[in-house]
């Protein structure tokens, strides 16, 4: 998966799982401010993307640092990097 | 003499003197008369039926009546009007409303129903206010996990009882709409209960944040049509809430129009 693939697919999880208008979801977007996710809905995101990218992301301590979807994006990229030199 | 030719005959920093001025001497003595009269009415009630629950909702009534007390103090400078759009409706509900200033709180006195609040934590620590909160059984969900939270919501609903919440967290201060969190649409989902937007205008100023300074105005609590469980049942907690608030931004900026 390349990363404009990559990024696309998590935009689909937040279009998918949370009908969050597309036009909304860019990478200087804010996950709790300008997409409305809260807490509860973080533990929701977190279980849709490890369904979606087959990861498992809920005990990361970096997950928590994560606030904008450019956050997300590299986030993901960086796991994906790790999992391809493992 | 109309209000509108009292307003243009008084001047504007004359009518904020005289209206603080008022309720400020007024509420205190209010909230003391009241607040001893009830605590040992409440006693007397748990004296002699020994049931909490009944003793609950007599605190809970009498929590309301002190709020419809206060709001008739700033009278008629600062003027509440209640509008049902669907008063039909049976309880329980879960009332979902936005959150501009303090008073709002208080406004919930206009609910003819048995309610308990959501509160963030600093009202549970006001000497003497937040102890009578906690025996009303108001919650604080910042003070518990979400278990507890929808355990404790779940009862309530069960024993008839309505909850409100301002899923904002915090007050606004002004007429923007912040974003809400979903903990308590997730009781009213699990629960399969109706959620009623409520919508509060005019009160940003009364009192406006950071100040206790009543400004005089009209506030509106609208209680919008409930959205019933059927409706919501296939929706995700996150659909629920952002359908529910786009409601009320919608009523809002209808009344602001």
């Amino acid at each position: 998966m390349t990363d404009p693939e990559l990024i696309q697919a998590v935009n689909e999880v937040f279009i998918d799982s949370f009908e969050i208008p597309p036009e909304k979801i860019t990478p200087e977007a804010q996950i709790f401010g300008d997409l409305g996710l809260d807490s509860l809905d973080v533990v929701d995101l977190v279980a849709a993307i490890q369904k979606r990218f087959a990861v498992q992301v809920r005990d990361d301590e970096r997950v928590r640092s994560i606030r904008t979807m450019q956050d997300l994006y590299n986030y993901l990229i960086m796991i994906r990097t790790e999992q391809k030199k493992a | 003499m109309t209000q509108v030719a009292q307003e243009r005959s008084i001047p504007a920093s004359l009518r904020f003197v005289w209206l603080n001025a008022w309720f400020w001497t007024i509420a205190p003595l209010v909230t003391i008369v009241y607040v001893i009269g009830a605590a040992a009415w409440v006693v007397l009630y748990l004296a002699v039926t020994r049931d909490r629950r009944k003793t609950q909702r007599v605190i809970r009534r009498s929590i309301s009546h002190y709020g419809e007390i206060i709001l008739k103090c700033p009278w008629p400078l600062v003027q509440v009007k209640y509008v049902d759009y669907a008063p039909d409706e049976a309880p329980p509900f879960v009332f979902v409303s936005n959150h501009r200033s303090s008073s709002d709180g208080f406004l919930m006195a206009c609910l003819p129903f048995e309610c308990v609040q959501v509160l963030n934590i600093w009202p549970t620590r006001i000497p003497v206010l937040g102890l009578i909160a906690k025996l009303a059984g108001y919650l604080s969900p910042r003070e518990m996990p979400f278990e507890d939270y929808l355990q404790a919501g779940s009862k309530l609903l069960a024993q008839g009882c309505s909850i409100i919440a301002f899923p904002e967290g915090t007050r606004s201060g002004s007429r923007a709409l912040g974003q809400f969190h979903g903990s308590t649409f997730r009781v009213a989902m699990h629960n399969h209960v109706k959620i009623v937007p409520l919508a509060i205008s005019g009160n940003e100023n009364i009192p406006k944040r950071g100040s206790a300074w009543l400004n005089p105005g009209r506030v509106v609590v609208s209680k919008l049509p409930a959205v019933l469980p059927d409706r919501f049942a296939e929706m995700t907690p996150f659909k629920v809430k952002t359908m529910v608030r786009e409601m009320i931004r919608q009523h809002l900026e209808k009344q602001a129009a």
